[in-house]
């Protein structure tokens, strides 16, 4: 115990055996859009991976510190916004992204310096008012088309497979992002706010600043996932990328896999990425309904998500450890 | 060597109140706790007792009054400064996080405490040694759910000393514990005094208190009561008034 310890990433590395799965995984992702090259498929793998990265985003709020919010489809917006407005003023896109990222993460400061002196129930409810307010004003904002949306010009010609691994990058730094910081004191002192807040100031954690930490690394990804949506798509309104369903989206993704752990969030992604557009496909009318009424079953039935039920039926296969 | 000023209390409380709407749950209470003491306040049901210890630990911002350590401003620090200035508490009802080990339960500490651990092995190796010097290196890898009352209580002060405190304020340490346990709790109060802690200790239980304390501080209606050692406390008059009504001569055996 008293050798002195390694760097953390030759720790990671020398923990190779953990990560084989994941490196296969992201090899298979590599590979995949070109074996299997339908547009429409790379299309739906693009879109779960941007799913993914959202999702696991959230959890470093919600699931590490616990702090549940309604309110990401403001860092989404305001990503996809800024890397729109900043395209088309000619900035190269992976350097909007990059903007993107900074304007989330100073919007998250602005959000969590009045809410984060909120607790549980009052936190939750205050990020769905903040959300909605920034939906209105966006909403009616001129200069960026208001409710009718605004455009994206970029004077390249459009290559499918750039969308593609952007977005799988992105996903790949988000999860290693998880990973480092759910083995690190910041990650350590998150997880104690979330089991119990006072406790963890009583034992010399600021609650405050690391909640205010993880909300604008959360933010600053998903600002990103914004940005890369909004290159995508090409035309972004306020109504889509600042609408409540978003904010609910980013939410359940993690519910669904298993919050507070790494994978559960990834796992999440990829089912909804999966059933998103075939649920709204099919039922139109009432698809928000069916996601309401999933995260109250879950909740219910097993809190621990997909992840969580995996591991109770682990434990029962192979007996009590 | 030359150094002839007395060194400031490390808990100096001055003219101290706290109202609750027109109600004063603390009034002008004023003491010091000198370094290497174990100090007791006790008082009857509503004496003012938890909203005075949740002051000083920073949990209640006080109507008017000053706290200082070492000649420091205290007052209007909030826990997790406190334990930046080497005060650490302990709660009535324990909060271990369930979710962790009990090594992890320490970790924590022994990371976020004075000492300001930042490598992962480091803190290990620091928790571990707090650990063993409580007695509580056999249940290091188990969960903090699966302890018996009893242990989560010590691991409570367990981890509050992982933060390395000079002053250990205990909040009713011994609330549910049986006559064997209470003896064993106090007993390792007095270790950490003699390991160089200061103690503050609450506590309902007159004969605990007495037991231990160099000095105990007796609250009534949130106003001082009595200071003074355990034999000075238990013969004030005013004191045997407010615990037992007024013709004295009648001892309580408990």
């Amino acid at each position: 115990m008293s050798t002195s310890p390694a760097p953390l990433p030759i720790r990671l590395l020398a923990q190779w055996r953990t990560f084989a799965p994941s490196w296969m995984i992201l090899a298979g992702l590599a590979v995949m859009p070109l074996l299997l090259s339908s547009p429409n498929f790379i299309r739906l793998l693009f879109v779960t991976l941007l799913w993914i990265t959202t999702s696991v985003a959230w959890n470093l709020l919600g699931g590490f510190a616990g702090q549940i919010s309604f309110g990401f489809a403001v860092f989404y917006g305001i990503g996809a916004y800024t890397t729109a407005l900043s395209m088309n003023a000619g900035v190269n896109p992976f350097i909007a992204f990059l903007v993107s990222a900074i304007t989330a993460a100073a919007a998250s400061l602005l959000v969590g310096l009045p809410t984060f002196r909120l607790r549980g129930p009052y936190f939750a409810i205050a990020t769905i008012g903040i959300s909605e307010a920034v939906r209105v004003v966006m909403t009616n904002l001129s200069f960026t088309g208001g409710a009718s949306g605004y455009r994206i010009v970029e004077h390249r010609a459009f290559r499918q497979l750039d969308h593609y691994y952007t977005a799988l990058v992105l996903a790949s730094i988000a999860v290693a992002f998880s990973v480092f910081i759910s083995r690190t004191r910041f990650g350590l002192g998150l997880n104690a706010i979330r089991q119990d807040e006072d406790a963890a100031a009583g034992l010399g954690v600021n609650p405050y600043a690391y909640k205010l930490g993880a909300h604008a690394l959360a933010a600053a990804l998903t600002g990103m996932v914004g940005g890369v949506f909004s290159r995508y798509a090409a035309f972004i309104h306020p109504q889509g990328v600042f609408g409540f369903q978003t904010s609910v989206h980013i939410l359940l993704m993690p519910v669904i896999g298993g919050i507070a752990t790494i994978w559960g969030p990834v796992l999440g992604g990829v089912v909804f990425g999966i059933v998103e557009e075939q649920i709204i496909a099919s039922f139109p009318e009432i698809h928000l309904f069916i996601y309401g009424s999933m995260l109250i079953l879950i909740i219910l039935v097993e809190p621990g998500g997909i992840l969580g039920a995996f591991r109770k039926l682990l434990r029962r296969i192979h007996g009590r450890r | 060597m030359a150094d002839a000023k007395p060194k400031p209390p490390i808990l100096e409380v001055e003219r101290l109140t706290k109202y609750f709407g027109g109600l004063a749950a603390v009034k002008d209470v004023s003491f010091e706790v000198r370094e290497g003491q174990i100090f007791g306040f006790i008082g009857p049901n509503g004496a003012g007792k938890t909203t005075l210890f949740s002051i000083i630990a920073g949990a209640l911002k006080p109507s008017s009054g000053k706290v200082r350590s070492r000649g420091r401003d205290i007052t209007a620090l909030k826990p997790f400064q406190l334990v930046q200035a080497g005060i650490a508490r302990t709660h009535q009802i324990v909060r271990p996080f369930r979710e962790m080990t009990v090594l992890e339960n320490v970790k924590l500490a022994s990371h976020f405490g004075r000492k300001n651990v930042t490598s992962d092995s480091a803190a290990e190796e620091h928790a571990m040694q707090i650990l063993t010097w409580f007695g509580m290196e056999t249940f290091a890898q188990k969960s903090a759910s699966i302890l018996s009352v009893g242990l989560q209580k010590r691991l409570e002060i367990t981890r509050a000393m992982a933060t390395e405190p000079d002053l250990l304020l205990c909040d009713e340490i011994c609330g549910g514990l049986t006559h064997v346990e209470t003896a064993a709790m106090l007993d390792w109060l007095r270790r950490i005094r003699d390991r160089g802690t200061t103690v503050m200790y609450v506590e309902h239980d007159v004969k605990a208190i007495t037991a231990v304390c160099d000095r105990i501080l007796v609250l009534n209606y949130g106003r001082k009561l009595s200071e003074g050692a355990p034999d000075h406390i238990q013969q004030d008059p005013a004191v045997i008034e407010a615990y037992l009504g007024h013709p004295p001569g009648r001892r309580q055996e408990g």
